[in-house]
């Protein structure tokens, strides 16, 4: 086990990049890149049950179109397994590519926003083949995602949901999922500093996630459907271009075949960010 | 030696007569962390002429200071906000430029660049008279702006003939 932890950390310290737009680490979030920004997110993320552990190392870029269109990717590799239901909220072994296009933005006064964003993305399959209950055919699938909320130099709220649907290959088909989060951040007076300095906040996240039926074969597996919702804390920090957040969650309610998936215990993650801000301007 | 002399005086004179804008205090809103300040101070400084830039995220309060000689225009400082995705509001200048126009109708023309403001006293009591055709220093306001485009009227606290 350890030297598996050593290796998923030595790949996600290495990969090239994750977004997870410097926010919370398991839930969805508003906040896209600026125009011209580069990011380089890298992250490891565990589900522990009791049929093990099943680590996930994720690399994303993400790129500013405009100041509120994202294009990003999402390169993940995983390692382990735990035979554990699929989750979209934290990722398995498929590769993403999407955009974020936050339609609403509002700004009220000094530091607080209003703002709402939706996402759509293609998932296809990667090189690794998934294990336990999920090895099956895997086929590409869609996903869509909307997240709605409010970031201010003290409190940030953020609700979202988002769906994804995986097309049928060779009679089998993946679940579809319905994921949806609620996340309450705070940062206390005593550290809205300067930029210069190190600017930490902590949420309180909240997810869940309902996977539909496996089919196999043509066939409905049995039980195969999961509800879960889950609870816990994380933790942001940032230095101006650089992040680093961690959490840990754990379970509020489980509605999940123990005889399929086994007892999904713990989530946890962690994600370093860098940022590449543009120094363009036009001309005058 | 008596010729360098001359075209060493003639350079400093166009040098101070120069347009230019030398301090924009401009109001940011919706900056929430230090990433956000962070990418405004890239920005800011990616113009041309901008010598330092201080983002205060309490009180959204963006200060840029410029170098003598430069040609930056407002409307980039605009730019550098709404390309990170936050709103401009206010600015508040120290700009040098050639007063134009007619005491009922006084604009100020920041030559380097292509700002043209139309000028509004902030208070009565501000006597423009002898200023016309001179180079001044002006302190005013830029009133809020819609995206992507720059007050067309400046409102001065202070006039006075460029040094």
């Amino acid at each position: 086990m350890k030297s598996l932890m050593v290796l998923a950390c030595a790949v996600a310290l290495t990969a090239t990049a994750f977004a997870a737009d410097h926010g919370p680490v398991f839930s969805y979030a508003t906040p896209v890149n600026s125009e011209r920004e580069f990011s380089f997110d890298t992250g490891i993320f565990g589900r522990n049950g009791s049929r093990g552990t099943q680590f996930s190392t994720g690399s994303g870029f993400g790129y500013g179109v405009t100041p509120h269109l994202t294009v990003n990717f999402f390169l993940p590799a995983t390692f382990g397994s735990g035979n554990l239901p699929e989750s979209r909220i934290v990722s398995g072994s498929e590769w993403s590519a999407g955009a974020s296009w936050r339609f609403l933005h509002s700004v009220t006064s000094v530091g607080k926003r209003i703002e709402s964003t939706a996402s759509l993305g293609l998932v296809v399959p990667g090189p690794q083949q998934d294990s336990g209950t999920l090895n099956l055919h895997r086929a590409p699938g869609i996903t869509g995602t909307l997240v709605t909320g409010m970031a201010s130099r003290s409190q940030y709220i953020w609700v979202g949901g988002g769906y994804t649907r995986f097309a049928e290959a060779s009679h089998d088909k993946r679940p579809d999922t319905l994921s949806w989060s609620a996340v309450y951040g705070y940062r206390p007076a005593g550290l809205r500093r300067g930029y210069d300095q190190w600017d930490y906040r902590g949420f309180a996240e909240l997810t869940g996630e309902h996977t539909g039926a496996v089919r196999a074969g043509g066939l409905i597996l049995p039980n195969s459907s999961s509800t879960t919702l889950w609870l816990g804390p994380s933790v942001l920090a940032i230095f101006k271009d650089v992040a680093i957040e961690g959490g840990v969650q754990g379970p509020l309610f489980r509605d999940a075949s123990e005889s399929i998936y086994g007892r999904e215990r713990i989530r946890f993650g962690i994600n370093l960010s860098y940022l590449k801000y543009s120094s363009h301007t036009s001309s005058h | 030696m008596k010729m360098i002399l001359v075209a060493g005086f003639l350079a400093l004179s166009t040098l101070a007569a120069h347009a230019e804008y030398e301090q924009v205090n401009l109001t940011v809103f919706g900056m929430d962390c230090a990433p956000c300040a962070h990418a405004i101070h890239v920005s800011m400084k990616g113009i041309q002429g901008v010598n330092s830039v201080d983002v205060d995220l309490n009180t959204g309060l963006v200060s840029i200071k410029l170098t003598p000689g430069n040609s930056a225009a407002m409307r980039q400082f605009n730019e550098a906000v709404e390309k990170n995705g936050f709103t401009h509001k206010d600015a508040s200048v120290l700009v040098r430029g050639q007063l134009s126009g007619s005491a009922q109708a006084p604009f100020l023309e920041v030559t380097g660049t292509k700002d043209r403001y139309a000028l509004a006293p902030l208070a009565t009591g501000t006597n423009l008279t002898g200023l016309f055709g001179k180079t001044v220093l002006i302190e005013g306001t830029l009133p809020q702006s819609g995206k992507g485009k720059v007050s067309g009227t400046l409102r001065y606290k202070s006039v006075t003939e460029a040094k």
